[in-house]
């Protein structure tokens, strides 16, 4: 019995097995989630870097390493425009979403007191994150035309005495599209840390005789910032990678860079979709370091 | 004081900005009752009738306007959807336990599976068309598309069952182990039957996602379409009330569905609160 | 010549930067009651939770019943454990928690089905929940939810069960009464149950032998009354809150504090920390300056307040220093006493009575 103590006490000073043992099989857990992602995400925005180098011919490509169709792109107007109008529309949707949502969100976050109102409001803010982004793009259509519904309504209370042409296939009816679309995802994050503000802070402040508009600039906009930037990344990472909407309310007028991706996918010049797609990465990257920059989420999260 | 005023404002603000979420929707509904088939997808309603609905269901005669090509694509959606459900809520499930011991490496395996997620469909299917090209694999819904939505929907039930988890008192575990239950045995018999509520859930919002999803299908899924696929085929050539109706009857079958989620979560919160209730005496 | 269940050896466990226990060495008796005392912090969980096998040591080795616990996964220990909240199967009824043990273990070999109903019934009896199987662990009262956590652990006879504050959760009534109960079952069965509580009461009054753990290093392992009337150190004598302790320095055959000298005449232990040690319960309040007996120490006090316990008195004093001085007074042997708030009395003692370290 002693021995055996003693042959412990000199194995001891090792690490343990056990501790070991349980490591290898979070290892062994991980690992098919890790393969799955390293081949299906990793390697294929990897090859679209590798591949905006290629030479491309009409009809094929060749793994031969060029600068071509980054010139082509430089060079162009066109595509120079669509990177423009990228980097405009999605400033100009971050803008409108974070309008929009933000008093949404400080009505419900904040303002309501009762927590079943106020997650029911916030879940009546969310549902259509769930529905089909196809419908709530096609639903516009109806909306925005000579004969739309909102021309109808201006109309019949005597704003306007004309229909409104710009409301359909513009810039502009992108816009409101998207905006409707993404605002729910300002709302949320947003809310979200409104509700966890102590609202004897608030109190507090109201007490020794601050005004709204003070308490407002001291203590609920900073506090909310985490949320706004969390909002923001989500609108701008689907606002940057946007085609559809753009190419649906627009007809085909709005470019976007995620556009130009499709067509060029369609014409099978794949160097040239490439080179727009590693654009796109980099003006997201872009985005999201800046965005991140202002508030340093994993503090305050 | 100026509060009173704002908060009155406030809700009419919201009341407004519901309008606006919702607006279009209502207005899709109200024309899809839109007389057929001659009856325009614009206002005003000629006649309330639910020809389209019909129409949907291959129950009206043929029409100049044909019909949408929804059978097909609709069998291959819900398996699409039913296959990147199973996928990507098992490896949800492994990657989770996986990160309730912390090991090397997970913060960076972290941001690599939350990356699915953000990564923006055109990019990924870019990529994925890419990479089959020369690899000469073709592009089938099944294949290169099923792949594509596990990496989109992964992460959300990785997220999902690690919020599980975290709420997950491990003492029940323990005290399996401690009665001579191996690890295996324990997460079968103990740990699998307490998080169920949340797997069902995680497994919901996978099929929802995929169900819906569009960009990244529309690089990967090669010539058999997906239902958003097939309905996004329709936008460019006219528009017809029929679309309208079949929008009504999938954002329906979205509510359903969310209705069902809403369920399983009051279950599974309620048993967690009975869990709570046994530690107070 | 090692003839226990359960011996620990430089068991060691760092959660950062702080030492949860520090060479660590036990010997753990088999068919024993051992008590763990220990205030939070004191490492006690840990020490449990290392010998279950729910975390591993930093170093140190712990063999029970011949075989390496250290290496060895928890579910292959053969060790018993009963959890503070119980943490029963909420999905399971009261039959299957109690049997969920025999049925799906790794090792040993598998029972017949009525050999397990057998089993299963007889330590649904010894615990005395005999008419609630069928029951859902929610339907049950928490005294009930203890007794199946018990019979949970004891049907997969285990040689040691290991204990975390079990009686935490009750009611002060329940655990009065549960207190006999684990006892009884315990002597029954003829296993080892190590019993961890901050309780000095209840680790006093449960024990075979008690082991007080201080800021994670045994400071004594004793039978109750040697660790009640001579507590090893200042510090052991500190966790059994019954003690007042000065600190001060030994000088030619007297312990000189900020108050008062007190001559040597009791127990005499080494410590590194002189301290001078006299029981709550061994003081005697007199009137005013009242001179002492030659066997008394003595010295003067302010009356602050008193505490009724039911079965005591506790009274606070002030010394000239600011220290504060507990009297009990046990009603079983003396009297109440009403004293005048702020007055000063004397409080005197034998000076044998004294414990004296340093």
């Amino acid at each position: 019995m002693t021995v055996l103590l003693h042959a412990a006490i000199d194995k001891s000073s090792l690490p343990v097995a056990g501790k070991r043992g349980l490591n290898r099989v979070a290892y062994w857990l991980i690992a098919p989630g890790v393969l799955w992602m390293t081949l299906f995400l990793v390697v294929p925005i990897l090859m679209i870097v590798y591949v905006s180098f290629w030479t491309q011919t009409t009809f094929k490509i060749e793994p031969i390493l060029t600068t071509r169709s980054w010139a082509a792109f430089f060079a162009s107007d066109t595509y120079i425009g669509a990177l423009w109008t990228t980097v405009r529309i999605w400033l100009i949707v971050l803008f409108t979403t974070l309008l929009v949502g933000y008093p949404t969100a400080l009505f419900v976050g904040l303002f309501v007191k009762n927590k079943t109102l106020s997650t029911a409001l916030l879940v009546l803010c969310v549902i259509p994150f769930w529905t089909s982004f196809l419908i709530r793009v096609l639903a516009w259509r109806p909306m925005l035309g000579k004969e739309g519904a909102i021309n109808i309504i201006l109309q019949m209370l005597h704003i306007t005495s004309a229909p409104i042409d710009a409301l359909l296939f513009t810039e502009l009816s992108v816009i409101i599209g998207m905006t409707q679309i993404y605002c729910v995802f300002m709302v949320g994050p947003i809310a979200f840390m409104l509700g966890r503000i102590d609202p004897n802070v608030i109190e507090a402040a109201r007490d020794l005789g601050a005004s709204f508009g003070r308490i407002f600039r001291t203590i609920i906009l900073p506090l909310s910032m985490p949320g706004v930037i969390v909002g923001s990344i989500f609108v701008s990472v689907m606002v940057l990678g946007e085609f559809a909407t753009a190419s649906a309310l627009s007809g085909r007028k709005v470019n976007m860079l995620g556009n130009i991706i499709v067509t060029q996918v369609g014409s099978l010049k794949w160097a040239f979709a490439s080179v727009v797609g590693v654009i796109l990465t980099i003006l997201m990257g872009i985005v999201i370091a800046a965005l991140l920059r202002i508030v340093d989420l994993k503090r305050e999260l | 004081m100026q509060a009173t005023f704002i908060k009155p404002v406030l809700a009419v603000y919201v009341a407004l900005f519901l309008v606006f979420l919702y607006g279009p929707f209502l207005v899709l509904a109200i024309l899809s009752f839109q007389t057929g088939p001659n009856g325009g997808p614009q206002f005003p309603i000629i006649e309330w009738s639910t020809y389209w609905y019909r129409d949907i269901f291959g129950l009206t005669p043929p029409s100049r306007i044909a019909p949408l090509p929804i059978r097909d694509s609709l069998m291959r959606s819900l398996l699409l959807a039913m296959m990147t459900m199973v996928v990507s809520t098992v490896l949800g499930v492994m990657s989770a336990q996986a990160f309730r011991t912390r090991f090397k490496g997970s913060g960076v395996i972290f941001y690599l599976i939350v990356l699915g997620m953000m990564v923006p469909g055109v990019l990924v299917g870019l990529g994925l068309a890419l990479v089959a090209n020369i690899l000469g694999i073709d592009r089938t819904w099944w294949g290169t598309a099923f792949v594509l939505h596990v990496v989109y929907t992964f992460p959300f039930a990785f997220l999902v069952m690690l919020a599980i988890f975290n709420r997950f008192d491990a003492s029940v575990e323990e005290a399996s182990w401690s009665l001579g239950v191996s690890p295996i045995r324990t997460f079968q018999k103990v740990t699998f039957p307490l998080i169920f509520p949340g797997v069902l859930s995680a497994m919901l919002f996978a099929f929802t996602l995929s169900y819906d999803e569009f960009s990244r299908t529309l690089f990967s899924s090669g010539p058999d379409l997906t239902l958003p696929l097939a309905i996004y085929g329709t936008f460019s050539i006219e528009i017809h009330p029929n679309i309208f109706a079949f929008g009504v009857l999938t954002t329906l079958f979205s509510f359903a569905l969310l209705a069902v989620y809403a369920i399983l979560m009051t279950l599974s919160v309620r048993r967690a609160r009975r869990i709570a209730i046994q530690e107070e005496s | 010549m090692v003839t226990g269940v359960l011996h620990i050896a430089g068991l060691t466990k760092r959660y950062a930067t702080t030492l949860a226990l520090d060479n660590i060495n036990l010997d753990i008796p088999g068919n024993c009651y051992v008590s763990l005392l220990g205030a939070s912090g004191s490492g006690k969980t840990s020490l449990l939770r290392i010998i279950a096998g729910f975390e591993q040591p930093d170093a140190g080795a712990i063999v029970f019943a011949g075989r390496q616990m250290v290496g060895t996964p928890a579910f292959s220990r053969g060790i018993g454990f009963v959890f503070q909240n119980f943490a029963l199967f909420p999905h399971l009824s009261v039959y299957s928690n109690v049997a969920f043990g025999l049925d799906n273990r790794a090792e040993g070999a598998p029972l017949g089905a009525s050999e397990m109903r057998d089993r299963v019934r007889a330590v649904i009896d010894l615990v005395g929940l005999a008419g609630l199987e069928s029951r859902g662990v929610h339907q049950i009262s928490g005294g009930q939810r203890q007794r199946v956590a018990l019979a949970r652990t004891l049907v997969t006879e285990p040689r040691l069960v290991l204990l975390d504050e079990p009686l935490g959760a009750l009611d002060a009534n329940l655990r009065m009464r549960m207190r006999g109960e684990l006892r009884r079952i315990r002597s029954r069965l003829g296993v080892t149950f190590l019993h961890v509580t901050g309780s000095e009461a209840e680790a006093l009054a449960m024990g075979d032998r008690v082991v007080v753990l201080d800021r994670g290093r045994v400071g004594q392992f004793d039978s109750p009354e040697v660790v009640f009337n001579q507590p090893a150190s200042p510090r052991v004598a500190k966790s059994l809150n019954c003690y007042n302790l000065f600190r001060g320095k030994i000088d030619a055959g007297e312990f000189i504090t900020e108050d008062h000298r007190f001559r040597l005449g009791g127990s005499r232990t080494s410590s590194a920390d002189p301290s001078y040690a006299i029981r709550q319960d061994m003081i005697a309040i007199r009137e005013g300056e009242a001179a002492n007996e030659p066997d008394e120490e003595s010295i003067s006090a302010r009356y602050l307040a008193s505490e009724y316990t039911g079965s005591a008195f506790m009274y606070f004093f002030q010394l000239h220093s600011g220290s504060i001085v507990e009297v009990e007074n046990h009603l079983s042997h003396r009297a109440m006493q009403n004293l005048d708030v702020n007055a000063d009395y004397t409080l005197t003692w034998k000076t044998e009575s004294a414990l004296v370290f340093g």
